[in-house]
């Protein structure tokens, strides 16, 4: 996909990006805990630096976003946990008590160290 | 469309798929506004002043031509629009999702300039040198 981004962007144009992904130096049942906890792809073999070097990219910056991402974890299941009524009505219970263990898992891991967030920024030469 | 990606990716999609089906209330709203500052759609961790630094570093303005990859229902690529006066092409699989962008992109006003893909990010159907700026919140992970 980086590399498809590079091509579809002009000579100087830039990407920025969120992304999560596991910490550098786990261990393989932290990986595997991470993993877990964490969105679908988020195992990413190499560092997205890396990657959008890899592409193509250049000017390639990262700036850390994990306290914000823990933040935000907490506040969306206090949120639905005080809105828990109105969106057990509109989702199912099943799917609000099922969204409300992801978090917590993944909060788990934030603060465990194993996930975090980042934003980077990469320009094509 | 023919089913691609792994089957991980492909689940990941069926409940995309499942959560933009659901319409929005008031209660999903005022969560939103709580946790992201504002009420754009948003489902992820990405919040407004997040996508304001996003807009900045882009260097988004008027003519600045931006694609957002997994736009879900337009945050932050229609919000970016909204604010910088660029254009925009929102992108992403589920339909429910780009229709209630697009659904907002004409209540804001903006749908002369905001567009909408229905596209994987593994097959994006651009020309080079297409866009001045690429923007995408948690979609490679």
């Amino acid at each position: 996909m980086l590399r498809a981004c590079l091509r579809l962007l002009r000579p100087a144009g830039r990407t920025a990006f969120h992304t999560i992904h596991l910490a550098d130096g786990l261990t393989r049942a932290q990986h595997r805990r991470g993993a877990r906890a964490g969105p679908v792809a988020v195992a990413c073999s190499r560092p997205h630096t890396q990657l959008l070097g890899a592409a193509g990219f250049v000017d390639v910056r990262e700036t850390d976003l994990t306290p914000e991402f823990a933040s935000v974890t907490r506040a969306w299941m206090e949120s639905y946990d005080a809105h828990r009524p109105e969106l057990e009505a509109l989702l199912g219970r099943d799917t609000f008590v099922a969204r409300q263990a992801e978090r917590r898992s993944q909060l788990g891991a934030i603060e465990a160290g194993l996930l975090r967030r980042s934003m980077l920024v990469a320009s094509r030469p | 469309m023919a089913p691609e990606g792994t089957k991980a990716e492909r689940q990941t999609l069926d409940r995309f798929i499942a959560r933009y089906g659901v319409g929005q209330n008031e209660a999903t709203r005022a969560v939103e506004l709580a946790v992201i500052g504002g009420d754009w759609g948003a489902n992820g961790y990405t919040t407004l002043a997040q996508a304001d630094v996003l807009g900045q570093v882009l260097g988004l303005e008027p003519g600045t031509r931006l694609l957002d990859l997994g736009s879900g229902r337009g945050w932050p690529g229609l919000y970016l629009a909204k604010r910088h006066g660029c254009t925009a092409v929102l992108s992403d699989l589920p339909v429910e999702a780009l229709r209630a962008g697009a659904a907002r992109a004409r209540a804001e006003k903006v749908s002369g300039r905001v567009g909408s893909v229905l596209a994987s990010a593994r097959h994006l159907p651009f020309t080079p040198d297409s866009f001045d700026a690429i923007v995408h919140t948690d979609v490679l992970c």
